[in-house]
């Protein structure tokens, strides 16, 4: 039958039509599901491990699926974060799955800087690293060697150590984190180290300008002292900030106290008058193992005053009321309820250290614990120990070594008490001697180009080596002027060891492992150093006897097993129960078998041992004296060298000059508690809302009093610039009444969306503290200008 | 004109000459406007097939600025849609001699824009493709679902009510041969003005003039309860429904009156759209501004006094805040103008009354902007921060597009039926004498 | 009944948007680039709002961790023309992606504005999709979604429960965001269930819901800060 033309036509229009309408459909509709996601029923694990993502070191719980890490979760058998994760930690799968990282080994092919790489082979890699190593110590010029290292406490900081050592060099500058308080802690109890703060078992903490809730220590530390034990309303502990600016821990704390720049120590000897005045202070404690309270006679004979006279002379309440601009019911207030709580702790940190009078305020503030009594108590300040562990072998150190190490660091120790800032120094050094006399830089977890206050210095110094290593498995601003980027595989993909910082009175040795397989080809930095070491072979390979990170973990675990106390991590109960056992001398051994002992460790999360016997006078103090001295002496002789003599307990206001017309603002540069490292961009999660504001996403910003906003015709959410007199920067106006109206808060290590730093530490003067070199990071001046 | 059909139009008697004149003679400058408003309009459709490919991400709408121009929209047609058939259908039921020649230009006003107004939700539904889920899993509790069914069944009233008027009309075309005469018989659909189908068609005129105006008064009504049925600031009020169904029949008479002028200046019509009407719509608007001024300062008093804070986060953004400007230049366009100008004889003029009723018509457009985004972006929780909202120009050339596809389609239509109903105005001059005896009736009975 | 239900204690909450960051994780939640997050685009069950009052220094501030609040008498689900949204036996409100028509009605007739539109479709790079939750679809573009109460977690308990003959018990059933807040600010589960720590603490005298007087009746609950 043949169609007619009209049926014809029908036919050739119904054909067209649904032609054009399959392609006009594919025009008007983009997919709308995504497409397959892969998803098949799985196997699903939860894993036990530590995470890496700040200092903190929280045990954490992977919930992986199909060798996919789909959730991070707490530990539950943690002590220190029982459970609770921070929003960073949650946001580290976002960090493992990151877009951007680098999965293999790259080797800069154009300019340096110019961001054209090739892609080489671990073997060529190693290779390379290795034979210029081999070469350099060939020519008797191991020193010429250094690690910039950020931050690594743990085994992996044994590790560079040793290697270093072995192979011969001084130089092994690292980010060390110090935070000023260790120097207070050596002056006046001879024990150099860190306090721990045990804010759980305390009931009154006194913040100054700790960060406690954001970017402390040990956030998760702080928050399960702020929720109490086991949910109950009981127990739990108070907390009061004071600060500078309202910040989120200002917010959270039960209540908080606002108060001028640079004048924590004032405030605090202003408590201690009236604790003082008032009796309150623990004067059996004071008695006992306290010196330096009463006037003495020091050993050249003179007459001296002490801690009591020089507090009731110079810190009447209504002086440091005038200072530090809280009102004297208040200080008051405060001294009462620091002596009257069951136990107190004044808790400091960088914030009061970290500015020209730092040392001295740092020692206005402890003196507050030492006043109570509450150290190397429970609920006070703790000096905690390190865990067991089995130390790794001896370095051997042939000639080759001792000559290089011998040879010594390029940078001089700055100050009597302290070594400031090492990196900026490494590089300003680096800036003053002849190029080339740093051969090869190894940079691990460090991007100073972009975290150091001097990144100019940084800048001239990378020009003067000629063959720099970078780890980062990212390609931030240092590592793009890298010769070869051997990138680490990321945290949930490898061994590690995960200490609790030291502000946690006890021990914990967290592990990380594994969570999911690394990419294929991916290598762990410490595996990859520990094949370097096997390459050059000798003394060093002989130092470093393991054939990979988690064996060298296993190794040192053996200390743990051996050391008679402690458990591996547990639930509540048993943790408890444990410690009640060692409390009263018993220690019963689970396991008589190390592999056991292994397995169960790295299944349960870590190690740890929650009891420390309070009744060890050593825990106290490690002076000649056996006293915990308010008047350092080999302080005393600094001052009065530098012409100071009566310093002590004075000057702890800071001098620095005072606002112009020029520049009549004051920045104060603080951490966001979402920033998981100096300069890593935020994960996407928290970038959406990297803060308090709701309408914030993404950018940085700064936060002003509605005032100054207004006195200044700035808009609610404009874009600005930050001018200081050595740079400025963009970020954007958030008015905000809790910042007083002289100050600009500025949180620093945030991006802008295009991946631009924002960096309020680089607008810092460069001051520092002449009794520990700890640079001025408090304060500078500056003026606000519309973007 | 070809000259056949140029001597058919000069044979016929004089309200046919002038009336059909515009359906077969058609000017450069009609054809110049309607490629302009054709070209807008396919800028709207382009926009649209982007905004259906991307995503409504498209639109500057967001969280909590959920609704926009679209909704904005959707309601300004909706009520502009009352022009007609309410307006017809009451002076028709009340027999307003005058309603003659303005009735079709409203009535095929209604039929175009219920058009145009329906498929604005559709516009801003995420899933325009899953569309159909309103009958297959209807909920009845829904408003939306209440809209639906009346805009639905006002639509098919309308159109019938705007057809059936135009049998006689249609059949004079058809009897005049001067355009296509096949497409007109089917039209005309056997219709021969006999006494008896005359009859028959004035009682179902009449039926469905009352029909249709419980249906247009519902419609405005329920597009008021969508937004006084949320628990929402300044919306959850039981003045919405009313206050709706008058903002729309304002809003309707000033379209009518717009589209008179432009009609009577560009067909020569002023034989039809005489100065008393323009002066009697005027009255009308008059009445309405004070009726609209009536019960917005209703509605806003009594959320004043209730002092909600929720409510008046957003009060005080509608009268000082963010949204002053629309608000008062809404107050200018809705009240203080049309009152100025139609308060007086001597500017109830032609000019005059179109003046007011384009104001009225922007301020109508305004306050369904009032209604829809102040409270949408004002939270109801004061911890929650306020939103706000700017349009695309995706969607702003959207708006554009359903504008001038309106405007086209009216041209269009113009082009097709005679925009004034033929057999009533002769049917008018044909019972003068009978008006007049019913005139002396009323006053007999004051005698 | 079982009624589930939620209690936060806005004495212990400390603002830290774990849970915030959780929901995201578990409930494959997309972001949104800069500039969409810009115009008020930004995704997130669960918000921790924050609500300043006073200047320095005599400034406080309060937190609201805010999901949905599971209303008894919830209005979203009555103005939704398609039943995309409806209240389940044990009082979850849930949402029909594959259903959902994109109207936007329930999220404006929402009190508390907790509904999230998917302006455009969610975006995730190969290596991002690898973290995603296989018990959670992604929403596809153009539909409205909000927290469900973990209630895929439900599903995973009734199944485990029932696989052992018993009853769901409270430890059973915790939403992400009470799992993993670190002062125990949330707690979780069922109010009508005098066991369950949420049925002794809606009772508590510090007990409140937001805008309690609309009758919407939450099923989140706040316990007033003591401060
Ligand atoms: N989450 C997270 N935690 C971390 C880290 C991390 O990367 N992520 N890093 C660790 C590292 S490297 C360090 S160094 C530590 C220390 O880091 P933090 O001690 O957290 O450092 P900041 O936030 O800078 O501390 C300054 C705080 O002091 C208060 N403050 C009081 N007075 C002043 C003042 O006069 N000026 C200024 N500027 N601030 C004042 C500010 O409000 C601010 O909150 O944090 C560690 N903790
Ligand atoms: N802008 C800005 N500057 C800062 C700070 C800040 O917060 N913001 N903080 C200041 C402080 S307190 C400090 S301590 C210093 C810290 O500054 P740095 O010690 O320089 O540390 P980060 O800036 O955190 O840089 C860490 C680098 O390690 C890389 N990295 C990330 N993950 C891994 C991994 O898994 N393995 C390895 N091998 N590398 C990894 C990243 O590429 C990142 O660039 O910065 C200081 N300067
Ligand atoms: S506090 Fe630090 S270690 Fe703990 S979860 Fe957060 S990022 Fe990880
Ligand atoms: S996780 Fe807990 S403490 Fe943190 S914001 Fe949420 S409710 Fe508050
Ligand atoms: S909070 Fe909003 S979305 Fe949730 S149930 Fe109530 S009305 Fe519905
Ligand atoms: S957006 Fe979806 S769920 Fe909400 S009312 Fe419309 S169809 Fe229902
Ligand atoms: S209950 Fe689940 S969905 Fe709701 S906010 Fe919490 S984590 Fe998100
Ligand atoms: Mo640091």
């Amino acid at each position: 039958m043949r169609p007619t033309r009209r049926e014809f036509l029908w036919a050739m229009g119904a054909t067209a039509a649904s032609v054009g309408l399959r392609w006009s459909s594919d025009l008007v509709w983009a997919p709308q599901v995504p497409d397959d996601l892969g998803w098949a029923p799985g196997t699903e694990q939860f894993v036990n491990s530590a995470c890496l993502i700040c200092p903190a070191r929280c045990g954490i719980r992977g919930r992986v699926v199909d060798d996919r890490l789909v959730r991070l979760g707490g530990n539950p058998f943690h002590p220190m974060n029982a459970g609770g994760l921070c929003p960073r930690g949650i946001a580290g799968v976002q960090m493992l799955y990151h877009p951007d990282r680098i999965a293999s080994p790259l080797r800069r092919v154009g300019e340096r800087g110019a961001d054209s790489w090739e892609e080489i082979g671990w073997d060529e890699a190693l290779g390379q690293l290795g034979e210029r190593l081999q070469s350099l110590r060939a020519t008797g010029r191991p020193e010429a060697l250094a690690l910039m290292a950020g931050y690594c406490a743990g085994s992996m900081h044994d590790l560079w150590r040793q290697f270093l050592r072995s192979y011969g060099s001084p130089h092994y500058v690292a980010e060390d984190y110090d935070d000023g308080t260790s120097a207070v802690m050596e002056l006046m109890h001879g024990i150099a180290r860190r306090p721990g703060f045990d804010l759980e078992r305390a009931g009154f903490v006194l913040s100054f300008g700790s960060p406690l809730f954001e970017s402390w220590w040990s956030p998760l530390q702080a928050f399960a002292a702020f929720a109490g034990p086991d949910g109950s309303d009981d127990g739990r502990t108070r907390f009061v900030q004071i600060d500078t600016r309202f910040s989120r821990t200002a917010a959270h704390a039960n209540d908080w106290v606002g108060v001028r720049p640079g004048t924590f120590g004032v405030l605090a000897l202003g408590i201690a008058y009236v604790l003082i005045r008032d009796e309150l202070y623990d004067a059996g404690f004071v008695e006992r193992h306290v010196s330096g309270f009463e006037d003495y006679t020091d050993r050249e004979g003179e007459r001296r005053q002490g801690y009591r006279s020089l507090v009731m002379r110079n810190y009447r309440t209504e002086e440091v009321s005038a200072l530090t601009g809280v009102p004297v019911a208040r200080i008051t207030a405060l001294a009462r309820a620091f002596a009257q709580a069951e136990h107190s702790v004044a808790v400091f940190g960088h914030e009061v250290t970290h500015a020209p009078s730092g040392l001295l305020s740092g020692l206005a503030v402890h003196s507050l614990n030492v006043l109570m009594g509450n150290v190397g108590r429970e609920g006070g300040v703790l000096f905690g120990n390190d865990p067991p562990l089995d130390p790794l072998p001896d370095p051997r150190i042939d000639a080759v070594a001792r000559a290089g190490l011998e040879r010594g660091s390029l940078a001089r120790t700055p100050a009597p008490f302290g070594g400031g800032d090492p990196a900026s120094r490494f590089a300003a050094a680096v800036g003053d001697s002849p190029s080339e006399t740093i051969d090869t830089l190894l940079l691990y977890y460090a991007n100073p180009l972009a975290s150091s206050p001097r990144p100019d210095a940084w800048r001239e110094a990378l020009e003067r080596i000629p063959f720099v290593v970078s780890f980062s498995p990212f390609l931030d601003e240092t590592t793009a002027h890298a010769d070869l980027i051997l990138p680490d595989l990321l945290a949930f993909e490898r061994w590690q060891d995960a200490p609790t910082p030291v502000s946690y009175p006890y021990p914990v040795w967290g592990v990380a492992r594994p969570l999911v397989a690394p990419p294929p080809g991916g290598k762990h930095a410490g595996d990859a150093m520990l094949a370097v070491a096997r390459q050059l072979g000798g003394s060093v390979a002989a130092s470093l006897p393991y054939d990979n990170v988690e064996l060298l973990l296993k190794a040192r675990a053996r200390g743990l097993f051996r050391a008679r106390r402690g458990m591996t991590l547990g639930d509540a109960f048993e943790l408890e129960h444990h410690r009640q056992m060692e409390e009263r001398g018993w220690w019963l051994p689970e396991h008589t078998e190390f592999e056991a002992f292994w397995d169960e460790l790295v299944q349960r999360g870590g190690w740890t041992d929650l009891f420390l016997d309070e009744t060890d006078p050593a825990r106290l103090a490690r002076t000649p004296s056996g006293r915990v001295d308010l008047t350092p002496a080999p302080l005393l002789a600094t001052l009065a060298a530098a012409g100071r003599g009566g310093a002590l307990y004075m000057d702890v206001a800071e001098t620095s000059a005072a606002t112009t017309d020029e520049f009549p603002l004051r920045l104060l540069p603080y951490r966001v508690s979402t920033l998981s490292s100096g300069t890593v961009a935020l994960e996407r999660w928290l970038a959406e809302t990297p803060g308090l504001f709701p309408e914030v996403h993404w950018d940085p910003w700064i936060e002003v009093a509605p005032a100054t906003a207004e006195a200044q015709k700035l808009g609610d959410d404009t874009m600005v610039w930050v001018v200081a007199a050595s740079g400025r920067y963009r970020a954007r106006l958030k008015v905000f009444p809790g910042t007083a109206p002289e100050n600009v808060c500025a949180p620093y290590g945030l991006r802008h969306p295009d991946g631009e730093l924002a960096n309020p530490l680089q607008l810092l003067d460069g001051s520092s503290d002449a009794l520990t070199a700890l640079p001025n990071w408090s304060t500078t001046f500056v003026r606000l200008e519309p973007a | 004109m070809r000259r056949e059909v140029a001597e058919k139009l000069a044979s016929l008697p004089p309200d046919e000459r002038v009336l059909l004149r515009p359906l077969v003679d058609t000017s450069r400058g009609f054809y110049v406007m309607a490629g302009v408003f054709g070209a807008i309009s396919l800028l709207g459709l382009v926009s649209y097939i982007l905004q259906v490919r991307y995503g409504l991400g498209r639109t500057g709408l967001n969280r909590p600025g959920y609704w926009g121009i679209y909704i904005i929209c959707f309601v300004f047609f909706i009520g502009i849609s009352h022009a007609g058939t309410l307006i017809s259908a009451i002076l028709r039921v009340s027999k307003a001699e005058w309603r003659r020649s303005i009735t079709r230009s409203a009535e095929l006003i209604t039929v175009l824009v219920i058009g145009f107004g329906a498929i604005q939700p559709v516009i801003d539904l995420g899933r325009p493709d899953r569309v159909l889920n309103v009958l297959l899993h209807a909920q009845w509790r829904s408003p939306l679902l209440w809209d639906v069914i009346s805009i639905g069944l006002y639509f098919m009233s309308c159109t019938i009510y705007l057809y059936l008027p135009l049998l006689p009309d249609l059949a004079i075309i058809r009897d005049s041969g001067i355009k296509a005469p096949r497409f007109y018989r089917f039209l005309a659909a056997g219709y021969t003005d006999t006494p008896v189908q005359r009859h028959r068609l004035e009682r179902a005129i009449g039926v469905l003039s009352i029909v249709v105006i419980p249906i247009a008064v519902s419609v405005h009504t329920v597009i008021g309860w969508i937004f006084a049925m949320t628990l929402r600031p300044m919306w959850h009020s039981t003045i919405f429904g009313p206050y709706f169904v008058m903002g729309a029949i304002y809003s309707g008479i000033a379209a009518i009156l717009v589209a008179m002028a432009v009609l009577r200046r560009v067909y020569h019509l002023e034989n039809y759209f005489k100065v008393v009407h323009f002066d009697y719509l005027g009255r009308l608007l008059l009445i309405l501004s004070l009726l609209w001024f009536y019960f917005t300062f209703a509605e806003y008093l009594t959320a004043f006094y209730g002092g909600e804070p929720g409510e008046m986060r957003t009060f005080w953004a509608k009268l000082t805040g963010t949204f002053a400007i629309p608000f008062w230049a809404m107050v200018l366009g809705c009240f203080v103008i049309p009152l100025a100008l139609m308060s007086r004889q001597a500017t109830r003029t032609p000019v005059g009354t179109t003046i007011a009723g384009i104001a009225v018509v922007i301020g109508m457009w305004l306050e369904r902007y009032n209604i829809v985004v102040p409270t949408s972006v004002n939270p109801r929780w004061e911890v929650e921060s306020i939103g706000h909202y700017l349009p695309s120009w995706i969607e702003l050339s959207i708006m554009a597009g359903t504008f001038s596809g309106f405007i086209l389609l009216y041209m269009i239509a113009t082009k097709i039926v005679p925009i004034v109903s033929i057999w009533e105005i002769k049917e008018g001059r044909a019972v003068v004498q009978e008006v007049a005896d019913r005139v002396a009736k009323y006053s007999e009975s004051y005698a | 009944m079982t009624r589930w239900g939620m209690v936060i204690d806005l004495d212990r909450c400390t603002g830290c948007a774990a849970c915030e960051v959780a929901c995201k994780s578990e409930n494959n939640i997309a972001t949104v680039p800069p500039h969409q997050a810009e115009m008020g685009r930004v995704m997130s069950w669960m918000r921790v709002l924050a609500h300043t009052v006073g200047d320095f220094p005599d400034t406080h501030l309060e937190f609201y961790p805010r999901p949905c609040m599971h209303c008894d008498n919830p209005p979203c689900i009555k103005v939704c023309p398609v039943r995309a949204t409806y209240i389940d036996p044990e009082g979850i409100v849930g949402q029909i992606y594959p259903r959902c028509i994109g109207c936007r009605y329930c999220a404006n007739a929402c009190p508390f504005t907790v509904k999230y539109f998917n302006w455009y479709g969610p975006e995730w790079s190969d290596s991002e999709r690898q973290h995603l939750n296989p018990d959670v679809s992604p929403r596809t573009k153009g539909v409205i979604e909000k927290c469900s109460f973990c209630h895929h977690r439900l599903q995973r308990a009734r199944e485990q429960a029932r696989a052992e003959n018993r009853d769901v018990r409270e430890e059973d059933y915790q939403p992400a965001c009470a799992e993993i807040c670190p002062t125990r600010a949330i707690v979780f589960g069922d109010l009508d269930n005098p066991t369950h720590h949420v049925a002794e603490l809606k009772e508590d005298p510090r007990a409140m819901r937001i805008m309690e007087d609309l009758g919407t009746q939450p099923k989140v609950y706040y316990l007033r800060a003591r401060r």
